[in-house]
């Protein structure tokens, strides 16, 4: 609890309407996606401007108070969850497009608009936002940033790095500096602070503003759906369509168990295979049509037995459907799952779902498999009863066995949902001591007082000794049906 | 004690050099071929590192599109390696012939297809890199996806081997294209070009590379387009029917090596600028101008927002011309930056005008603190003195 004293000083920076310290108002800061996890945070502040921003980091490094930003609370790995006793700076009414430069296909917005929102503003003009988290429509663009997110197409189009050009940071002790250009110039000399500090999962100080790089809209999009009879022919598939020099927009695979889910939730009309493989091609027309040909060709080689080419947008979402609902259908299977988020290289693909089969097998649990195959992107859900007893503790103990085996493999711990939380203990099986010593330097050069997002991120003594508890439930917006993890 | 020049053919063998050099003390400049060591601040250290020794392609796996390669490795030895699969790392850097993988990341250097594909921090995965102290640090990873910490591979490049000295490098890859055309367009009027080049970014077609320049009596504006067959005769259609009332002809000279043939100038000065895109066929214009005034300028833009400009012209004149650019250009946060000096005088700063340093410069000096807080590694080569 903070001092009276204190919360008159954070009163005078944001206003009494932008102070929560009420408990029950309180309770709605107090996790995120990771449900898991919560803490309720000291006081919750929801400043309007940068200026603002900056005055309140003020008073929490004057009285050393841990902060922790946080946009939507809608990431997977407890990155906005509160510390203990610190003060959550919420961005979600910093939420203006401040200024959209059509000629040079930038934008520049504030961290609370949403992913969609950029989207939304350009897309008259025929542009569009390129990173594309399933979340979109709720999570922020400083959200976004801090995670470095990605969404199915960013196999083509990059992550959020890729597409900011510049962003402006107030720092752990309060100064507001821009990070990369302001004007969205590239490659002005000097250390790449943008990319830094995009990733850093709000560890090195929080975006007050960010320029977007905004993409034309590609002039024909089409999406390949086919079935085979096993994961090694698909698997094999999207290793030929990159060997043919191709490069798709998107490529999702769904083992059986998720398709039988997906069918069971949203009734998609997916053929009943053991392995479903979807390829999105964007482009000029010529040229998608050319290479949907190659694709196709491809598939049959690899013993496709069904293939259904979407190409107007109705298709199209009904061919995504199913996949999209991958995740939140896994109830219909199972009473409690864990969604586990880890990359390997493309071609471990065959050799790493043969290990996890023998994985479910030995611990009798079963595991249900999506994957953005194109990135070598895995989402295991390991699935359990919790009401058996110890099969909790055993699903948590397998599904961190699936990401040694990921780091394993040549892969990481994280392809999109960060680490935060969830992942610090593991952050050690993937980088030795000194690899993490040279990050902790960074953190130390913008933050040596420890202040913003404390004990995240990194292995901690304390929190390492600590197991995770709990399933995985489904964030409130995948509840209501706005978003779908995938 | 006398300089030396240490050559280590393992990144153990570098950690151990590091470590002494470190203990006492001495301060080093790090090197692959030298192709751009004149870049940046003119320092002087006690020792050299070759990074030489440490080439050769470790592992290209062709299916994951991916290859780990040594820093010393030149770039065309890695490019010719990869090309054995028909892929590459996409980017067109100078000197790829002599420069070396290591100094390449250092200096972020990138050519004309960074409009594609993105500049080096969009290409490399991973690194390992040996910091001032002799620590080894291998960052980021060997695949495509992987938010599991710091982005150090990003922070490293363009440091110019200020924050530590990088042994190897994991790139992501991408297929050689298979078909490719390529089209210059004329005109004395440099707006019209622009016109078509804002045209042709925002066509939705598959544009591989385009540059700006001036030649001595017109603009050209070269368009490269790399798609299967089919898709390239319907962009040459295309481009006919947008370049209508332009000259239009096959290409027939290398697009790839307009920007290095600048430093083949005998005496020029070399700069590299940075704007918006939208500014680009403005300075161009400007510089063709300077004809009149009897200096030599030839520039090449690349649409990213990046010209390289070769200048030919007595010193004074030299001096006016880039305190001017900066002035005009600091507006937008746009730069210039000396890459070769020619005739201007030494003492002006190769990076920028001191009186505007980069935004978060203090933020950029603590991490040089923490990365090397003796100085040790090319001190006050960087932009600010970093
Ligand atoms: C249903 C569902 C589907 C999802 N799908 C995807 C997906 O496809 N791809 C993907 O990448 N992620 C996905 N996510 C995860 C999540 O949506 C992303 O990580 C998103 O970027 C988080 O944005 P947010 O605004 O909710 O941030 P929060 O959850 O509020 O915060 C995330 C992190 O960012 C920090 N932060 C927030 N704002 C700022 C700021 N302005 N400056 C500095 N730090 C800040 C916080 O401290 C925290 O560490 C999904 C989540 C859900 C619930």
């Amino acid at each position: 609890m903070f001092t009276p004293a204190i919360l008159d000083e954070l009163r005078a920076a944001v206003d009494a309407r932008g102070l929560i310290v009420d408990r029950n108002q309180l309770q709605t800061y107090e996790c995120d996606g990771l449900t898991a996890y919560r803490t309720l945070p000291s006081a919750v502040v929801l400043p309007r401007t940068t200026a603002e921003v900056s005055a309140v980091i003020r008073i929490c490094a004057a009285h050393s108070i841990p902060f922790v930003a946080r946009g939507a609370g809608t990431g997977l790995s407890g990155g906005s969850l509160p510390a203990e006793n610190s003060l959550v700076i919420c961005l979600a009414r910093m939420n203006k497009v401040l200024s959209v430069d059509l000629e040079n296909a930038r934008i520049t917005v504030e961290p609370g608009v949403t992913n969609t929102q950029v989207t939304e503003r350009v897309k008259s003009a025929g542009y569009f936002y390129a990173p594309d988290p399933s979340s979109q429509t709720v999570c922020t663009i400083g959200g976004n940033l801090a995670e470095n997110a990605g969404g199915a197409h960013c196999l083509k189009y990059g992550f959020t790095t890729t597409h900011v050009l510049g962003c402006e940071v107030v720092l752990p002790n309060g100064d507001i500096r821009w990070f990369g250009s302001e004007h969205g110039l590239v490659d002005s000399p000097g250390y790449d602070l943008p990319g830094v500090f995009i990733g850093s999962e709000g560890t090195l100080g929080i975006a007050t503003k960010a320029v977007l790089r905004i993409t034309r809209r590609p002039e024909t999009v089409q999406t390949l759906l086919a079935a085979f009879d096993s994961a090694t022919d698909a698997a094999q598939t999207v290793s030929d369509i990159i060997a043919a020099g191709m490069l798709p927009s998107a490529m999702e695979m769904m083992d059986r168990t998720s398709i039988f889910a997906a069918e069971a939730a949203v009734h998609a009309g997916y053929p009943d295979c053991d392995a479903l493989l979807l390829v999105e091609l964007d482009g000029p027309t010529a040229e998608v049509q050319a290479q949907m040909a190659q694709v196709r060709s491809l598939c049959s080689t690899n013993k496709a037995w069904e293939q259904r080419l979407a190409q107007t947008d109705t298709e199209r979402a009904l061919v995504w459907k199913g996949r999209k609902a991958a995740f939140a259908a896994m109830g219909r299977v199972s009473p409690n799952y864990i969604v586990q988020d880890g990359v390997i290289p493309r071609t471990a693909l065959p050799a790493v779902l043969t290990r996890m089969k023998q994985m479910s097998e030995e611990t009798g649990l079963r595991i249900a498999n999506v994957f953005h195959a194109g990135d070598g992107n895995l989402h295991p859900m390991v699935l359990y009863d919790a009401a058996n007893p110890g099969e909790e503790d055993r699903a948590l103990i397998l599904s961190y066995d699936i990401l040694r085996m990921c780091v394993d493999a040549g892969g990481s711990i994280s392809g999109e949902h960060g680490i935060g939380r969830e992942k610090q203990c593991v952050m050690s099986y993937m980088h030795a001591e000194p690899d993490l010593a040279t990050m902790q330097r960074v953190r130390r050069a913008f933050d040596p007082n420890n202040l913003a997002n404390p004990e995240k991120l990194f292995p901690t003594p304390r929190l390492c000794g600590e197991r995770r508890h709990g399933a995985y439930i489904p964030h409130p917006i995948e509840a209501a049906g706005i978003a779908e993890v995938y | 004690m006398p300089t030396k020049t240490h050559s280590p053919a393992t990144t153990e063998e570098l950690s151990a050099i590091l470590r002494e050099a470190s203990a006492l003390g001495r301060t080093i400049t790090p090197t692959g071929a030298g192709t751009k060591l004149a870049w940046g601040n003119a320092i002087t250290t006690d020792d050299t590192i070759s990074l030489a020794n440490l080439s050769g392609v470790r592992e290209h796996s062709w299916q994951d599109l991916t290859a780990t390669v040594g820093a010393g490795t030149t770039w065309s030895a890695l490019q010719s390696q990869l090309a054995r699969h028909h892929q590459r790392v996409a980017l067109d850097p100078l000197f790829p012939e002599r420069a070396t993988v290591g100094g390449i990341l250092a200096t972020n250097d990138s050519g004309l297809l960074r409009m594609r594909y993105g500049g080096l921090r969009d290409l490399v995965l991973g690194m390992t890199v040996v910091l001032a102290d002799g620590t080894i640090a291998r960052t980021g990873g060997k695949v495509v996806k992987n938010v599991a910490g710091y982005d150090l591979p990003k922070l490293l490049t363009g440091s110019f081997g200020t924050l530590g000295i990088i042994t190897e490098a994991t790139f992501r890859l991408h297929p050689l294209p298979a078909h490719t055309s390529t089209f210059t367009a004329r005109s004395a009027d440099i707006a019209a070009l622009a016109d078509l080049m804002q045209h042709l970014v925002t066509s939705a077609m598959s544009l591989e590379a385009m540059q700006l320049r001036n030649e001595p009596d017109a603009f050209a504006l070269d368009i490269q387009f790399a798609a299967v067959p089919e898709a390239l005769d319907d962009h040459e259609q295309r481009l006919r029917r947008l370049a209508s009332k332009l000259s239009l002809e096959p290409t027939t000279v290398d697009i790839y090596t307009t920007r290095e043939q600048l430093f083949a100038i005998p005496n020029a000065t070399i700069l590299k600028l940075t704007t918006l895109p939208t500014k680009l066929s403005a300075l161009i214009a400007g510089f063709a101008q300077l004809a009149a005034h009897g200096i030599t300028a030839q520039a090449v833009a690349d649409p990213s927002g990046i010209v390289t400009v070769a200048l030919v012209a007595p010193a004074a004149g030299l001096a006016t011309i880039l305190e001017d650019l900066r002035a005009r250009l600091a507006p937008i946060g746009g730069t210039a930056v000396i890459l070769q000096r020619g005739a201007l005088p030494t003492d002006i700063d190769p990076w920028n005008n001191p009186a505007h340093p980069p935004a978060a410069l203090d933020v950029m000096r603590a991490i040089k603190n923490e990365f090397d807080s003796h100085r040790l590694l090319n001190p006050g080569r960087f932009v600010g003195g970093l």
